[in-house]
């Protein structure tokens, strides 16, 4: 106890090198655990993009680009499909629902989706939570209605009854734009943190509406124009549409249908498990997670070696500190254990700096966070792995403290009570 | 029970890879004596006191202290032994700056129970005798003890390392050099406040230093260089 007590003076003794190195390794400590969190609430939320949806349809080609361009919004189909092979799967006797997916528009960066009002009926997202209206309602018979995504309102300061023109094409900035046919805003999704919210949301009609006088896209010219009066009156049947998404009556088909579906021979089709394809998906992005995790721990390990470094370097100015130590009765093995209680002290202050920091940190971004990464950072206490974390830190100091104590028993035993300075 | 505190035969003391040291055919110390040792730098006083006091072991001869034989010591033994039994006090930056005046004082009785035990046996606590060691040494001023010893001029700084070797009452007190930081006035002072204390406390006193114009205050003064028969040699 005295040890402690001795310690900690001395190192109060050294205050501006002791506060900088605690600072170090909570700095270190805290990058450690946000990238812990990070890392474990996105790999939740990704898992939790979609749920309830048993196959996903689209064309031929790999499940993960299917899955990207479907669910997350990310690359584009490389073909469409008929809607008849549509129908013919939505009216099977397992299909309990079926959402139409059509993509292709953009507005301001942020993906158009045409779809059926299925879609607000049926998507799930997390643990089987339903699309939910935050205001408005969703479309409706008219074609140009658009219901928003959270974030899509949100960043682009929306609300209901603005008029929007969708661009052709998904690039950031569209040359072609759909100017004749403006878009209302009838409603705002409430924020799904899935990439639900950056999306708006047009009916197929809508969509059907927008290239109806679009001949080998281009737009039409003079004559060939055709209104958005002119088009409400026309018969805006789908021909195709880019993906959709199936609920089945029961688990044990999924399958069954699964291979129906590929073996389709009207068109070439792809029917993927999201479950399977999201696993996929994570895998590959694992990697770059973990060299991530890995980064961090090598941060901390710097933070250490900065300890260490801290008390090497003051053993030499402390010599006669030790040696009065020595003369009041200390062992050397005192003189090592107020070392290793150093290095202790160091390190556990490190610790619990660094999760304040992390709380601050976590409290001031978690709303920024929530809506640029729609990732929702939670204010929980650490869990379990978290505390595994840290004593394995304080456990690395300490065994690093011994270096430093290793080579005060040594000096101490060869300086004596002789104090050569 | 035998009157020498020290007793020194045939010792023998070589650093590692050098020339012996020391060699001194026998030294005593009294109980109670005060012993002024003539030492300049260099001449192996250092390293008498590092014997004396068990940090170091001789290659051959014995040390015995209060009857015991230190060579036949553990090295742990010998540090308690030494603690126990003396106190130290240098030629300056005695104390750790960074604990207050009091924890400088009592910091024997951390690692010495028998310290610990004697200093409550006689002034009823450890914190009396604090006071009462230091209020002796003219440091009486209230505030004081609370005071970081970095806080305190040269020559309090050694009154309280004074107060340190003393607590406790350790039969011996080693001073090495310990008013060589002083002026002529405080060192007198200070010697006298030393004797005092030391006979108070029944200690023998071992001063170590290469100012000859004290000696006469002492009981006995001896010189190391007449007393090491290795320097003897080294000067011829």
């Amino acid at each position: 106890m005295y040890l402690l007590r001795l310690a900690l003076a001395s190192l109060g003794n050294r205050r501006f090198t002791a506060l900088l190195t605690v600072f170090a390794i909570a700095l270190s400590v805290c990058l450690l655990l946000a990238v812990e969190r990070v890392r474990t609430e996105a790999r939740a939320s990704f898992a939790n993009t979609i749920s309830g949806t048993d196959l996903i349809v689209g064309a031929r080609s790999g499940s993960i680009n299917l899955l990207l361009y479907s669910v997350f919004r990310i690359g584009n189909a490389t073909n469409n499909i008929r809607w008849d092979s549509f129908e013919r799967f939505a009216e099977h006797r397992q299909v309990k629902w079926a959402i139409p997916i059509s993509l292709g528009d953009s507005h301001r960066g942020y993906r158009v989706m045409g779809t059926s009002t299925a879609y607000f009926e049926h998507y799930r997202y997390a643990r089987s939570q339903p699309l939910q209206l935050r205001v408005g309602r969703t479309f409706t018979d008219d074609p140009f209605e658009v219901v928003l995504g959270a974030e899509v309102a949100q960043a682009l300061g929306y609300g209901l009854g603005e008029q929007i023109v969708l661009a052709h094409g998904v690039a950031p900035i569209s040359l072609l734009k759909h100017d004749d046919k403006p878009f209302s805003v009838v409603g705002i999704l409430a924020r799904t943190g899935t990439p639900v919210d950056r999306t708006l949301h047009i009916s197929l009609a809508g969509m059907e509406a927008l290239h109806i006088d679009w001949q080998n896209g281009m737009p039409a010219r003079g004559a060939a124009q055709v209104s958005a009066e002119q088009a409400r009156a026309m018969d805006l049947q789908p021909k195709q549409i880019t993906a959709f998404l199936l609920g089945l009556n029961s688990k044990i088909a999924t399958f069954s249908l699964q291979r129906e579906i590929n073996e389709y021979r009207g068109e070439p089709l792809l029917a993927i498990l999201p479950g399977v394809a999201l696993q996929e998906l994570w895998s590959l992005m694992g990697t770059a997670e973990k060299a991530l995790f890995v980064v961090s721990l090598f941060v901390v390990l710097t933070g250490l070696i900065g300890m260490l470094t801290a008390i090497l370097t003051s053993l030499n100015e402390r010599r006669r500190e030790m040696a009065i130590l020595r003369s009041v009765g200390a062992r050397p093995w005192h003189i090592a254990g107020l070392l290793v209680v150093e290095a202790f002290a160091l390190a556990l202050a490190g610790v619990l700096l660094g999760l304040l920091l992390l709380y601050l940190g976590i409290a001031g971004a978690q709303s920024y966070v929530q809506a640029h990464y729609g990732l929702y950072l939670p204010l929980s206490a650490p869990s379990g792995y978290e505390w595994r974390l840290l004593g394995a830190i304080l456990a690395a100091a300490l065994l690093m403290g011994c270096v430093p104590a290793w080579r005060a028993y040594r000096q101490s035993l060869a300086d004596g009570l002789s104090i050569r300075l | 029970m035998s009157q020498a505190l020290i007793e020194l035969s045939d010792l023998g003391f070589a650093w590692p890879g050098q020339a012996e040291l020391l060699d001194i055919p026998a030294f005593t110390l009294q109980r109670g004596e005060s012993l002024f040792l003539k030492g300049p730098s260099g001449s192996g006083k250092t390293t008498l006191l590092g014997l004396l006091g068990g940090v170091q072991k001789p290659q051959r001869g014995q040390i015995q202290v209060l009857g015991q034989n230190l060579s036949q010591f553990s090295a742990g033994a010998r540090d308690r032994f030494r603690v126990d039994h003396t106190g130290y006090i240098f030629q300056q930056f005695n104390l750790l700056p960074f604990l207050s005046v009091r924890e400088n004082v009592q910091l024997p009785c951390h690692f010495s129970r028998l310290r610990a035990q004697r200093a409550r046996q006689r002034h009823g606590s450890v914190d009396q005798a604090t006071a009462i060691l230091l209020a002796h040494l003219g440091l009486d001023q209230p505030d004081l003890l609370e005071r970081r010893a970095d806080a305190l001029s040269i020559g309090q700084q050694q009154r309280v390392a004074a107060a340190r070797a003393l607590i406790g009452q350790p039969e011996l007190v080693i001073a090495d050099e310990p008013t060589s930081a002083l002026d002529a006035d405080a060192r007198a002072a200070f010697l006298q406040l030393l004797f005092a204390e030391c006979r108070e406390a029944g200690s023998s006193l071992l001063f170590v230093s290469h100012d000859q114009s004290l000696a006469p205050r002492f009981d006995r003064s001896l010189s190391l260089a007449e007393l090491n028969r290795a320097t003897q040699l080294a000067e011829i």
